[in-house]
């Protein structure tokens, strides 16, 4: 039979796909352990010591008096508090929309798909204006509210209950007296959790990773999120950014200490994958469906 | 409670709207407003667009992004449906450690994946220097970085930073056929492949078209990473490679922030037409019956 | 509305002269009585620590300091902050530190309007007087003085003394013989470089050098770009063969390709012309080049033309015109230009003052430290403080930066094999459309 080459070719060719995706992530982990040349001269993935990796955290911390922790902290801040208001949100909404019967239904789901495609940065220059207006600007809400609006989120929740949740076991709730909030939370609710797991993991890694908002409406380097953090660290390192002149090597930010920087900013986004995953691999469905 | 007329999912629409007005559709609007008007905000007609699209940037920029969508779809409906229907049927054990390989790097979006990739890309450094010398011909990072490599690279980057995440829900897209169809296809004779092609595909299409949506959004809108390889090559690579570069350039160094708006609405008349056009064609809305 | 404004200058003046007065007396560390009040100022993470030993050595004023990207490499950071702050009319920082050179040009320029008038005595004249004049120049826009550079950056010659002795080379004062020890080097010595086209800069250290019209001024909004004059054509066709030949590298000094190939014990940079911050930074921190071997000398020179030489870097202060502390802004300044570069006795003197100093007391003081350092074969402080006056001020400063232009039209093709020469025209008609998408009408004579 043909079964054993084909097994062999599909190992391979997810194989071959593994090495490209994970040698980029091995490479990160192992580059802060090495000094600045040693990247060079080194073997590119090779460990270097324990010494150097905390001698790159001394440095890094160092940076602008400490502001590295600062940044990681508004992060976890601005993404956290957007996504909890991206739940309370979208999850009800999506389920409004898949079962609802109201006028402009439809509508507000045109809308919604037109708004995810919308580039986000046409719309940061008058969200700019609209903040200025409201005298948010160089405010922490003129980050979270903006990222709460999650269009994304409330498609895939409406996706999730139109195509996971037969309207059969909402018919079976009603008839038995639910009243409508009490269908959602008894029937619909509980069986949420793996789309919960995936708009909080979409949203969360989109508010974590969004750049082009905070660095438009934020005054201070202060309030930065990690991710415009991190470009301002690019440019502390001398090879990276020559225009500093000749000060750049008393900052002590060099190569070993940006990958750090990178890798120590993308912890969160990985236990949050680590905490979703379970909930997102047993599939799209609960148990619903399969009885 | 059950006797109030209120119309049915209504309520649970209600909060989220004012999220929607305030943050969706009033930046719209005023994004529209802003590119049919001038800096005085008189109507301009269609001035500004005409204005902009004989910038000497404009068409590049969009040349460039047109390559790169192209590229990056390509790869993601290929490799990413390939990719879950060969975990799908694996053994769980393997299957998630293969997953979670095909991951990890979505944790590297933005700013941190593209610091990584100035790195992979500098011969010099890269643990992928054979690949890079072989197959690009690059013994120096401003040859990776070539012109004509760059639609590329930002594809390769884009999708070894996304691809993971759309793999993940491929196999849960998958995970929601029922297992008895795969059964009654396979006790019928159907091969592996042709359960994966004429059982598997069709029924995971939605998520493929939702996948090609969303993403080809997201291509149009490139930022961040040919801005940061735009600060870290030192300019090698132009501050106005892409449209959305163009825009913040055209807004930001010299306050125009009415070509901004007009290079914002062509992006997202390009935007409507493409998902029009995925809409129509693959019924993604089938779920309405 | 005139007469406050005069009223409002004299007690600026006044306070400067008497701020002035006490940190000439006492030097970095004295307790200022002049001024006070809070200050909120930008600076890079380079100039970081001269901020903190300003607010460490002034408790009278509250010195907020913010640290940003220092607007490096042609960033909007700055231009996108200052709209911010004008659309909500507030916000601004009273003083802000740019690494780009040209920043002041469009923050004294509509819509940025940011940048105050330093003259009529709002910044003491006698420290302007000891700054060299293409540093004043290059603060004047439109007829008036806005900023204050920190440091200067003027190109000069940088040789290895051991290498040449021992290949029997005579230091070069012309391009011309500069280029024929490339040759002979490419001959005799191959491996060995001469210098490098290959930086983001390029363009400065060898066609601002020669005087090629790329960014002539000839008034406010015209400006002169004509890349196939003789001052552009013949620096490059003598370029073409040293690039052709591997004695120039195209490779720039900050890649890690280039540290491989000639740093550290490889040893194989014989010359290389470079700006001023170039002599510890470059060959002793990022190259690491043996200790000893290292000294500068005077710019070159085309034939028997005089000296004239570019310019990499040279980062301004700016002060806020919307600013409620001018006495403390200005005395900011000030400690940071002319007072804390000074005294080179303090802990961190490398940290206070890491280029070249504008004003010339300091930078006397600098250059004299520098040369004290066992990196140099011999002090290369005398070459490198006379090239701060020989800056070719037929350059000027314009709003759009040309380093990426440069970048992408010159250098990305240079590593593909093409020459120089082939890539002028490029180049202008980059140059050209930058200035007209800035609003710049461009001439070629």
């Amino acid at each position: 039979m043909l079964r054993l080459p084909a097994l062999t070719l599909r190992l391979a060719i997810l194989s071959a796909f593994a090495v490209f995706f994970a040698v980029p992530v091995l490479w990160l982990i192992l580059a802060p352990t090495k000094a600045d040349s040693a990247l060079v001269t080194a073997s590119p993935l090779s460990f270097g010591s324990f010494h150097q990796l905390s001698l790159a955290w001394h440095h890094l911390d160092r940076f602008s008096d400490h502001i590295y922790r600062r940044w990681i902290y508004n992060s976890l801040y601005y993404a956290l508090s957007a996504t909890a208001i991206t739940l309370a949100v979208s999850v009800p909404a999506g389920y409004g929309l898949a079962f609802g019967k109201f006028p402009g239904r439809r509508l507000l789901l045109s809308l919604t798909l037109v708004v995810m495609i919308i580039p986000a940065a046409a719309l940061v220059l008058p969200i700019f204006l609209e903040l200025n207006a409201m005298h948010l600007l160089g405010r922490s809400l003129s980050v979270i509210l903006p990222f709460s609006f999650f269009p994304f989120g409330v498609y895939l929740a409406y996706i999730y209950y139109a195509t996971a949740l037969p309207p059969g076991l909402l018919d079976a709730a009603r008839v038995d007296g639910c009243s409508e909030v009490q269908t959602f939370v008894r029937v619909a609710l509980p069986l949420a959790k793996p789309v919960v797991a995936l708009v909080f993991f979409f949203s969360f890694v989109a508010d974590w990773n969004n750049f082009f908002l905070p660095l438009t409406v934020l005054a201070d380097s202060n309030q930065y999120p990690i991710q415009v953090g991190l470009s301002d660290l690019l440019s502390s390192t001398p090879s990276f950014n020559p225009a500093q002149g000749g000060g750049g090597q008393t900052v002590d930010i060099f190569r070993p200490e940006l990958a750090l920087a990178t890798l120590i900013a993308i912890v969160p986004v990985a236990i949050v994958f680590l905490v979703s995953q379970r909930a997102l691999v047993r599939g799209l469905v609960g148990g619903a469906v399969k009885e | 409670m059950r006797g109030l007329r209120v119309p049915r999912g209504l309520p649970f629409v209600l909060p989220y709207l004012p999220f929607l007005i305030v943050f969706g559709i009033a930046p719209t609007i005023y994004a529209l407003d802003l590119a049919f008007t001038n800096a005085t905000g008189g109507w301009a007609w269609f001035h500004n667009f005409v204005r902009t699209f004989d910038d000497y940037r404009f068409v590049p920029a969009f040349k460039h992004i047109l390559l790169y969508t192209s590229v990056w779809l390509a790869m993601l409906v290929v490799i990413v449906v390939g990719l879950a229907l060969l975990l799908h049927g694996r053994a769980n054990r393997v299957s998630s450690t293969f997953r979670f390989i095909f991951y990890m790097p979505g944790a590297l979006a933005g700013a941190a994946s593209v610091l990584v990739w100035l790195f992979m890309l500098d011969p010099v450094v890269s643990p992928g220097r054979f690949l890079l010398q072989h197959v690009l011909g690059a013994t120096l990072f401003a040859q990776s970085i070539a012109p004509g490599n760059l639609p590329f690279i930002f594809a390769m980057i884009a999708f070894w930073t996304g691809a993971g995440g759309w793999i993940v829900v491929m196999y849960g897209a998958l995970n929601t056929i029922p297992h008895d169809l795969e059964e009654a296809a396979r006790i019928d004779g159907a091969s592996p492949i042709q359960i994966a092609l004429r059982l598997k595909l069709p029924l995971i299409r939605k998520w493929i078209a939702y996948m090609v949506i969303l993403s080809f959004a997201t291509g149009t809108q490139l930022f961040v990473e040919p801005q940061l390889v735009n600060e870290a090559s030192l300019g090698l690579v132009p501050d106005t490679w892409s449209p959305n570069q163009l825009a913040y350039q055209l807004a930001f160094r010299y306050a125009d922030f009415n070509g901004a708006a007009a290079i914002a609405v062509d992006l997202l008349f390009i935007g409507l037409v493409g998902a029009f056009l995925i809409v129509t064609r693959t019924g993604l809305f089938r779920t309405d019956d | 509305m005139k007469i406050n404004r005069r009223a409002f200058a004299l007690v600026a003046l006044v306070a400067a002269i008497a701020a002035s007065l006490v940190s000439a007396t006492a030097g970095g560390a004295a307790r200022h009585a002049g001024v006070s009040g809070s200050l909120t100022v930008w600076v890079d993470s380079v100039r970081l620590p001269a901020a903190k030993l300003y607010a460490k050595t002034h408790p009278n004023v509250k010195l907020h300091i913010v640290t940003f990207d220092g607007d490096g490499n042609g960033a909007t950071t700055l231009q996108a902050k200052i709209q911010l702050w004008n659309r909500t009319g507030n916000g601004w920082p009273d003083v802000i530190f740019s690494e780009q050179v040209n920043d002041p040009v469009w923050m004294a320029s509509k819509p940025f309007d940011y940048a105050a008038n330093l003259e009529g005595g709002v910044f003491p004249e006698k420290i302007i007087n000891q700054i060299p004049k293409p540093s004043i120049a290059q603060c004047t826009v439109n007829g008036h003085l806005v900023c204050v550079q920190d440091n200067l950056a003027p190109e000069v010659l940088y040789y290895n003394k051991k290498l040449m002795t021992q290949f029997g080379y005579q230091v070069p004062t012309t391009w011309q013989q500069w280029a024929q020890i490339g040759d002979d080097v490419a001959k005799n010595h191959p491996g060995y470089i001469i210098g490098t086209v290959g930086d983001s800069y390029g363009h400065w250290l060898y066609l601002w050098a020669d005087q090629c019209p790329l960014s002539t001024l000839k008034s406010a909004n015209t400006v002169l770009i004509n890349a196939s004059d003789p001052h552009c054509t013949r620096m490059a066709s003598l370029l073409d063969p040293l690039i052709a030949n591997k004695s120039v590298s195209d490779v720039t000094v900050f890649s890690p390709d280039f540290a491989k190939q000639y740093g550290g014990d490889a040893d194989k940079v014989l010359m290389m012309p470079g700006p001023a911050w170039y002599a510890l930074a470059v060959f002793r921190d990022t190259l690491k080049l043996p200790a000893g071997e290292w000294t500068a000398t005077t710019p070159l020179r085309w034939g028997t033309e005089p000296v004239v030489t570019g310019q990499v870097g040279g980062g301004p202060w700016i002060i806020s015109k919307h600013t409620k502390n001018m006495a403390a802004a200005v005395d900011f300044v000030q400690w940071n230009v002319a007072g804390a570069k000074l005294n080179t006795k303090v802990a961190n003197y490398s940290a206070i003052a890491p280029g070249l100093p504008s004003y010339t007391p300091a930078a006397t003081a600098w250059l004299n430290w520098l040369g004290k350092d066992p990196f140099f074969a011999s002090p290369p402080g005398a070459a490198i403080g006379k090239a701060a006056n020989q800056i070719w001020q037929g350059w000027g400063l314009v709003t759009y930066p040309d380093q990426p232009v440069w970048s992408n039209s010159v250098v990305t093709q240079l590593v593909a094999g093409k020459s120089l020469s082939s890539l002028l025209p490029a180049l202008g008609q980059g140059l050209s459309q930058a200035a007209q998408a800035a609003g710049y009408k461009v001439v070629s004579k």
